[in-house]
């Protein structure tokens, strides 16, 4: 598509500028050139070694003026002009800048990429999402979902560009950069996927990214399957609320679905006062900060083993009236018996509210 | 090439979950070394660290003589294979290989070397032109491994490559794998809950539970001389039986009894197994005088037949064939006997039937004794 709009400017100022102007793309192909001949020729000219830094710039290779331009992060295309005098390179500056705003205008009006970028992200009205779907002629109706990929670990390799590897068809996945560590993946899915086939492909890329690519660690967050391009923006959000309970309460996983919060899901909805109030209700006088470590300890371990004594005891290497001791030591702080079901599922409500108090996530 | 040392590692996570706990292991060069266990276990977490993929909360891990706690997973000299691998579906399989070494600005000539040589030792070459939706499953597990050998690490740690696979493949490439260790002559760590991987690929198998390294020994040790009752569940297929039972002494002889006194629900018959003389180890088994164990028999030492039933005639019992299981060159026998299920792996040729009460034999010399509260080994 680029080809056709910068040979469609190209042509329209060949006349004004008398000398033979191009566009090169990354595979040094001439892409657009006022001498037609000229498309499809290979220039050796390289992107990152031509100068060395970056977007702005400008070399001069025999009898031609090249100037690179594309994203203000990475240089996409390079513009060539006839001529090694300050005149080409002026126009080649001026050129370039030509060519990368209308590609910029254009880009953002007709991307498809733009525009999934644009829904996810709540940047275009509601009712412009099935105009502009049907402008570009986007299939609105069909299942997608928002895989939102976390880069924990800093390293040189573009996390983006293995994601796009991963997910070629232009068409179908979009992969839309959110931030310096957030990708998002928007994936055509089949209707009624299961979640453990959605786990399984986040999988995939968690490993992916994990094996080959400098051991990147990265974590994914999966929002619901959604079956209309309005649904986008929720799906998105969902993934986010996923990463960020699972930030919470799921330190060890590197895969966290929407659909499979439990709990945590009512706890990360309910409003920070009524979490407070619910601490200051159960933990009377600030019992729980008396418990210290060993102790929280036991009573993971205790709730880990369905509240049995006996393997509880057992799997912490103690007596199990070391065990009993240790509970009764809790009932008295706390007033709450955990042998008891009720009294042990306000605690790991109680324990699982602070956790998240303490995490403080962003609310979505 | 490299030896491992892992020095009491820990992993704690942030939850306080303590997900490995004092994991001692010594690697020898170009050892096979399995991590088995079943889910949760830690053995992944284990791999994990080795890798970098994991902080180590407390420990050392060396690979040679360097000390990597906090050496970055890339320049480690590792390469790791996952159970959820992926493969670039637009590029070739050469593409596919060589990806990896691009991203690293390895210079041409020297990837193609390494890709063709990986392609060699995989026996893709005629593939290497192909994209990955030409592949079967076997033929994209092998460049996902290449990936890995492109890379030409010192050590492969490899976490559940075959479980996306159906059984018949996963047999195939369970023999590949391990032709692939014998060509690379690398260090291996492969990690599994597959207990046929783990005995029929390792030279040395660690058996995890909870975080807690339970035995590290042979496949053949492991199977004969399991050191406490889970290790020896865990290996070997079908299941170990585990009994309860009570040691008994007799004029200096040892017998493990088993059985009910209940005439309700059982018949009410109590069943003495003599040890034989190899099994009576006082030092052993005094402590457990009239105190209840747990003893062990794997399938393969319950008889049925006539001849077995006169060789060993100290470890009779009667029983209920509940369900029979032909498989070919062997018969399944799962009975019950005083409430209690023993199952047999006996000859084809067993006339044994469902409903049927038939008598069969313990092989006294192949009881294992366990102890009931801490269920370690008293004997083997």
């Amino acid at each position: 598509m680029s080809n056709r709009l910068f040979q469609g400017v190209i042509h329209q100022i060949k006349d004004a500028i008398d000398r033979t102007v191009g566009v090169i793309d990354e595979n040094y192909t001439v892409i657009a050139c006022s001498d037609l001949g000229k498309i499809g020729e290979t220039h050796e000219v390289m992107f990152a070694g031509a100068g060395g830094n970056g977007v702005s710039d400008t070399f001069v290779r025999g009898q031609y003026t090249y100037k690179m331009f594309g994203t203000p992060q990475r240089a996409e295309y390079i513009l060539f002009v006839e001529g090694n005098d300050p005149q080409a390179a002026k126009y080649a500056a001026i050129l370039s800048i030509s060519l990368s705003n209308i590609k910029f205008y254009y880009d953002e009006k007709y991307d498809r990429g733009n525009f999934i970028k644009n829904v996810i992200l709540e940047n275009i009205l509601s009712n412009d999402i099935n105009l502009k779907a049907r402008e570009l002629r986007f299939n609105s109706d069909v299942a997608r979902t928002v895989f939102l990929i976390r880069v924990t670990s800093n390293n040189d390799v573009s996390v983006f560009d293995i994601i796009q590897n991963l997910f070629p068809d232009k068409n179908k996945d979009f992969i839309i950069n959110i931030s310096e560590t957030d990708i998002a993946l928007v994936k055509e899915t089949k209707p009624g996927i299961e979640s453990s086939d959605l786990e399984n492909l986040a999988g995939s890329i968690v490993d992916t990214l994990a094996s080959e690519f400098y051991y990147t660690h990265a974590v994914v967050g999966i929002g619901s399957t959604v079956e209309s391009l309005k649904e986008l923006a929720r799906s998105f959000k969902e993934a986010q609320v996923a990463l960020e309970v699972g930030k919470v309460f799921d330190t060890e996983k590197a895969i966290v679905s929407y659909d499979n919060l439990g709990i945590a899901r009512l706890i990360y909805h309910l409003p920070t006062t009524l979490c407070e109030s619910f601490l200051r209700e159960v933990f009377k006088r600030g019992s729980i900060e008396s418990l210290d470590q060993e102790t929280l300890f036991t009573i993971q371990k205790f709730f880990e083993n369905n509240l049995n004594v006996s393997e509880t005891s057992r799997k912490l290497f103690v007596h199990r009236n070391t065990l009993v001791y240790r509970l009764e030591k809790i009932k008295k702080i706390t007033g709450l018996d955990l042998r008891e079901f009720d009294h042990a599922i306000i605690f790991k409500i109680a324990l699982m509210v602070k956790k998240y108090l303490r995490a403080n996530p962003i609310k979505y | 090439m490299a030896s491992l040392s892992l020095r009491n590692i820990c992993k704690k996570y942030p939850g306080g979950v303590l997900a490995v706990q004092d994991f001692n292991l010594e690697i020898k060069d170009k050892e096979f070394i399995i991590l088995v266990g079943p889910s949760g276990c830690g053995k992944s977490t284990t791999l994990r660290m080795v890798a970098g993929l994991e902080e180590i909360s407390g420990g050392e891990l060396y690979i040679g003589d360097r000390l990597v706690n906090d050496v970055a997973p890339k320049d480690r000299d590792i390469a790791m294979v996952f159970q959820n691998y992926a493969l670039y579906p637009h590029m070739t399989v050469y593409d596919n290989m060589a990806f990896g070494l691009k991203l690293r600005k390895t210079p041409k000539e020297e990837i193609k070397r390494r890709v063709e040589e990986a392609a060699r030792i995989l026996d893709i070459e005629h593939l290497l032109q192909r994209k990955p939706a030409a592949l079967s499953g076997g033929q994209r597990q092998r460049v996902a491994l290449g990936r890995a050998i492109v890379r030409e690490p010192k050590v492969f740690l490899l976490d559940e490559p075959l479980s996306n696979l159906d059984a018949k493949l996963r047999a195939q490439m369970r023999t590949e794998i391990s032709k692939l260790h014998l060509r690379l002559g690398t260090t291996f760590i492969y990690v599994t809950h597959d207990q046929t991987e783990a005995m029929t690929m390792g030279t040395r198998i660690v058996v995890m539970k909870d975080g807690i390294v339970q035995q590290v020994d042979t496949p053949q040790h492991l199977y004969d001389l399991p050191c406490n009752s889970f290790v020896a569940g865990f290996i070997g297929s079908p299941q170990m039986n585990f009994l309860d039972a009570k040691v008994l002494e007799e004029d200096g002889t040892f017998f493990v009894e088993f059985g009910s006194e209940d005439t309700k629900t059982r018949s009410g018959v109590k069943y003495k197994i003599k040890l034989p003389a190899e099994k009576n180890k006082k030092d052993c088994l005094v402590p457990y005088i009239d105190q209840e164990v747990i003893i062990g028999i794997r399938p393969e030492h319950v008889h049925d037949e006539e001849e077995l039933l006169e060789k060993f005639p100290d470890g009779i019992v009667e029983a209920n064939v509940e369900v029979t299981e032909l498989m070919g060159a062997e018969k399944y026998l799962y009975t019950v006997c005083e409430g209690q299920n023993i199952n047999g792996r006996v000859a084809p040729t067993s006339t044994a039937h469902p409903g049927d009460v038939i008598k069969i034999t313990l092989e006294p010399g192949k009881i294992h004794i366990f102890d009931k509260k801490t269920e370690k080994t008293i004997t083997n």
